[in-house]
């Protein structure tokens, strides 16, 4: 990014008060103009939207006829009478917890190895990438479904270590397990991330630890970690957001039901049911917030519990 | 780099490394082949035959047939699947427009200029990623159909122009603090106002964000599949994504073979994509100020 | 370097957003409405077979009927009821709908689909399709859609294996002891499950409850049956489950109804239960030689079988196009050419002058669902008992959702059975 505007003298900019209030005020009405699109958007397509479901959460809505207010009914009934409710409160838990590590930790992992700079590295990247790429569409879930099913490969190559599972999709204790490997298989974008951000690290600091006497691991725990800090955060944010709103790899490998037995009921999954198998949208839309809000807090948290592990290169240890 | 006399190794560590170079090599391609095996039985399985696609389940076809692509080449529900290529282009491309500009505009206003409220705007904005689709699905739905505009790729693409996808607004905000002042100063000096900085100055080296929100915004659009359903009716308008629901239906006979091949078909144009603009996401991200 | 770049940038923008809007604006503005012309939607959901045979017969329709233009659109089944709950309730109706039994049941009560009965008679000609058929489109007496064709319950079955178990199926069909005492034979001789285990689909407890003189639903809409014939029913299941009568757990809980996700056509089981108008899909998937019989049933009387309509013909209460809707509609059921074209793609043809038709023409497996609709033509009771109303299909996925929990030991019979009386009661109740 080499730019001859910063080799020029830097001129002190020492404009009159007037001028200055002057180009503060231009500086906000074009802050307007510049937002323009995205408040237009933001209030019609976000807020607006936001606001109709948050009323009709409070209301019994079957699509047709007009919505009837219920009150806190629907989240009564939520947490108090839905067995199934839990299901999907506990498989997604289930899922969040297992998946968002493992596939950080994995991608964390084979994001060192590729760091060795040997060469081939883009096509490697490009190969642990392309899961991604293709994880979320339908025609991927159906080859899982096949793949952990009767007969699937994965069932014949844990009979080769002796582990007989049968069919993995078939069975509620294995099901979500099914489910998270998808998951995890898509480990490839927040591996190029933190690929990107390990690139980042300044090799001074590898070698100024080698020469104090630091071995591989003390280096990755002094080194490696803090400087990741940041982008480690970013994605564990991201992926515990997007695991709490998985949907179409449990729709496609439960054909949509979220069993066998609710194992894969994941909670977006059960919100689609009540709101559009059922004709429950009121009940779909208090479920829906429910969510929003625990999704925000949980951020919020990880934001606030970021502050104690997280170190800026530019600002030092807060 | 530490300055030392580049002295070279001695033969039998030249050797090692080597060796220890291959086996490096070889065991990160066995991860990788068994981490693309599904894209292979998914391949694989589209040149069996209608008998074997569901009950054999080895990796390679008994008896391999170009039937599949054959019949998916033949038209899927009266249309070829360049037409539904063609859909899926334009809506992609057209969603990587809208996000590029709208996207560019909300970043270096949240990330540059001063106003009232900006700090609990750029809250409220970044809380909207946290957003489940179907909390806005049906009212989002019944706003465009007063428009007049479901059946149409506008719902798909109107709101990109708005700047409703907050992560890659995110993304640009990241980028653009971590540009100095400086340049911002002396294109005021020179006599740019907001907009002539932010055309002339900001967006060139905005460059990298922009690839990657280019990327990303193509790949995810050409794979969303839900609202691409809900607002296109009609099947010559089809992107990809929904022509492959059509073999696939449970209340009568599916067709997984030329699904399995239309798939393939499907995904070949993102792998390419990627393939040619793989180097420039590694680049966007790491230039995206991630680091604080 | 700054404004080259930017100029290059522009540049790119500029054909990045053309193309755009090239794909935009062809992919907008459907609108006909030329002159007198008046365009119909048609929605349906199918296989890529049905979509073909269908815009075949529209095209025919569209010759027939210069003003009328129609715009078809179709999807797999999952997606279709997706996407037609959101048009509807966001008042952007079809006007012609396909519809199932648990679909119509929604709908009708959601006052969605027009009253046709002004048409009956006129326009849209019903003297041909069996009264007990059009009964189960029926509400309040008031005809609300037409079934687009007929189909029964049917036993499908592995003629080998119940060979090699020694195991005929009986002159009358089987009684429902009968069918579990030869159901566990087959199971003993061959090693693979009799059938697939029956107690996962509401649909086949409806059976067994019409067989002793009950039903699932009551005229009203509200629930037939205890929780006390429930437990019998699973019981049952569950007792030839111990001895291999019925297929094992894994297998009974991917079934949804799809030859792909079936257990016989997965060799888990040697027969199984489903409607005739999946039999082409069974016999074109299995491998080995497939034979058809009734369900069990404990006297003629009380069969548990009826002409049922796989899927119906609904014109949207909103729509402005109704008398054009309603033409397409009789279309498709009545017209000789129309059918000829759509075969059996819905089940054997409601209109029995077109179903002889399409019968006498029939080769292979569409003969065979001709063959075995014949044969059981007596044992099919009218179809009014068995319409679903709103709710039902809440009733439907918590039926299979409690079973789940019953085969893999999560629960007991009789605590499931509670619990799918009470939460079907809430169900119904909305």
């Amino acid at each position: 990014m080499a730019n001859t505007a910063l080799t020029r003298p830097a001129r002190q900019v020492t404009a009159r008060p007037a001028a200055r209030s002057r180009s503060r005020r231009r500086g906000q009405g074009a802050a307007y103009v510049f937002l323009s699109p995205w408040i237009v958007g933001a209030t019609v397509l976000t807020v607006g939207p936001m606001l109709a479901s948050l009323y009709l959460s409070f209301t019994d809505y079957d699509l047709f006829d007009s919505p009837r207010w219920v009150g806190l009914d629907n989240y009564v009934r939520m947490f108090t009478e839905d067995d199934r409710y839990w299901h999907a409160v506990t498989a997604t838990l289930e899922y969040v917890v297992v998946s968002v590590p493992l596939k950080l930790g994995l991608a964390l992992a084979v994001a060192m190895l590729l760091n060795r700079g040997r060469r081939g590295t883009g096509l490697y990247r490009s190969a642990f990438y392309a899961p991604s790429l293709l994880g979320a569409s339908v025609s991927v879930a159906l080859v899982w479904r096949a793949m952990y099913g009767d007969g699937g490969v994965a069932g014949r190559v844990l009979g080769v270590f002796g582990i007989d599972v049968g069919s993995m999709v078939d069975q509620p204790r294995y099901a979500l397990l099914t489910v998270i490997a998808l998951a995890v298989w898509q480990f490839g974008a927040p591996m190029v991330i933190f690929l990107a951000g390990l690139k980042q690290v300044p090799k001074e600091l590898y070698e100024a630890a080698a020469l104090d006497g630091a071995g591989p691991v003390r280096r990755f725990v002094a080194v490696t970690l803090p400087m990741l800090s940041p982008v480690l955060l970013f994605n564990l944010v991201l992926e515990t957001i997007h695991a709490f709103q998985s949907f179409t790899s449990a729709f496609i490998i439960s054909s949509g039901r979220g069993g066998p037995s609710d194992s894969t009921l994941l909670y977006t999954l059960y919100l689609y049911q009540r709101g559009f198998t059922d004709f429950r949208m009121g009940y779909a839309s208090a479920m829906a917030w429910v969510l929003l809000v625990v999704v925000g807090l949980i951020t919020v948290l990880l934001f606030r519990g970021a502050n104690r592990w997280v170190f800026y290169l530019g600002e030092g240890r807060r | 780099m530490s300055v030392q006399a580049t002295v070279r190794p001695a033969a039998g560590v030249r050797r090692l490394r080597s060796v220890r170079s291959v086996l490096w090599h070889v065991a990160v391609t066995v991860v990788v082949l068994v981490l693309l095996y599904p894209v292979i039985w998914l391949v694989s399985t589209s040149f069996k035959p209608a008998d074997e696609v569901l009950s054999r389940l080895a990796l390679l076809p008994e008896h391999a047939t170009g039937d599949n692509y054959r019949q998916v080449f033949g038209g899927v529900a009266g249309y070829s699947i360049w037409q539904y290529l063609g859909n899926s282009l334009a809506v992609s491309a057209g969603a990587v427009a809208g996000n590029v500009l709208s996207c560019s505009l909300a970043a270096y206003a949240f990330g540059r200029l001063h106003f009232r409220g900006r700090g609990p705007l750029f809250g409220f904005m970044i809380s909207t990623i946290m957003l489940p689709q179907h909390v806005v699905l049906i009212p989002q739905y019944i706003i465009f159909h007063k428009l007049g505009l479901v059946n149409s790729f506008w719902p798909l693409i109107l709101p990109k122009f708005l700047a409703t996808d907050a992560f890659f607004v995110f993304l640009m905000v990241q980028f653009v603090r971590g540009l100095p002042r400086e340049l911002d100063e002396t294109a005021t000096v020179d006599g740019c106002g907001p907009f002539r900085t932010f055309w002339y100055v900001i967006l060139p080296l905005l460059r990298p964000a922009v690839i990657t929100t280019s990327i990303f915004t193509f790949i995810w659009t050409w794979n969303d599949f839900f609202t691409q359903l809900i607002y296109l009716n009609d099947p010559s308008k089809f992107t990809l994504p929904l022509a492959l629901q059509i073999f696939v239906d449970q209340s009568s006979q599916s067709a997984y073979g030329p699904m399995f091949a239309m798939s393939v078909l499907a995904l070949v144009p993102i792998g390419l994509f990627f393939l040619a603009f793989q180097r420039f996401l590694v680049e966007g991200v790491s230039t995206s100020g991630l680091k604080g | 370097m700054t404004s080259r770049t930017a100029r290059r940038g522009a540049r790119i923008l500029a054909g990045v957003v053309s193309v755009a809007l090239a794909g935009v604006l062809s992919g907008c503005g459907s609108s006909s409405g030329s002159g007198g012309t008046q365009t119909v939607r048609f929605v349906w959901w199918g296989n890529q077979d049905r979509a073909d045979a269908t815009t075949k017969a529209v095209a025919l329709f569209e010759k027939k009927n210069p003003g009328i233009r129609v715009q078809t659109e179709f999807s797999g089944y999952a997606a279709y009821v997706q996407k037609l709950t959101t048009q509807v309730a966001g008042g952007a109706a079809p006007d012609l709908i396909q519809l199932d039994r648990p679909t119509f049941g929604e709908y009708q009560h959601r006052h969605v689909l027009a009253d046709l009965s002004r048409y009956t008679g006129s326009t849209l000609r019903v003297d041909k399709i069996p009264a007990n058929l059009l009964a189960g489109g029926k509400a309040d007496g008031k005809q609300y859609a037409v079934p687009a064709g007929q189909t029964t319950q049917m036993l499908v079955y592995d003629k080998d294996l119940f060979d090699k178990a020694g195991v005929r199926v009986p002159e009358n069909g089987w009684t429902w002891e009968q069918f579990a005492k030869d159901m566990q034979k087959v199971g003993a001789a061959t090693g693979v499950a009799g059938t697939t285990d029956f107690g996962w689909a509401v649909d086949w407890f409806d059976s067994w409850l019409h067989g002793r003189g009950k039903q699932l639903y009551t005229a009203d809409g509200k629930l037939g049956f205890t929780a006390a014939d429930l437990e019998q029913f699973w019981n049952t299941t569950a007792a030839l489950r111990t001895k291999k009568g019925v297929s094992a757990p894994e297998a009974t809980t991917k079934m949804d109804g799809s030859t792909q996700n079936s257990a016989l056509v997965l060799k888990q089981a040697a027969s199984e239960m489903n409607y005739d108008s999946n039999l082409t899909s069974y016999l074109s998937s299995y491998k080995g030689t497939l034979k058809t019989a009734p369900l069990p049933g404990d006297d003629a009387a009380h069969s548990g079988m009826a002409a049922l309509p796989p899927v119906y013909f609904g014109v949207a209460q909103h729509s402005a196009h109704k008398d054009a809707a309603v033409k397409l509609l009789d279309f498709l059921v009545n017209d000789p050419e129309a059918g000829a074209v759509l075969g059996a793609t819905r089940g054997v043809p409601a209109n029995s002058e077109v179903r002889a038709q399409v019968c006498g023409a029939a080769t292979g497996d569409d003969k065979a669902v001709c063959d075995y609709e014949q044969r059981v033509q007596q044992r099919m009771g009218p179809a009014d008992t068995w319409q679903w109303p709103s709710g039902s299909s809440a009733v439907k996925t918590d039926f299979q959702q409690v079973y789940d929990d019953v085969i893999f030991g999560r629960t007991s019979v009789s605590a499931g059975a509670e619990r799918v009386v009470e939460n079907a009661q809430q169900a119904l109740e909305q």
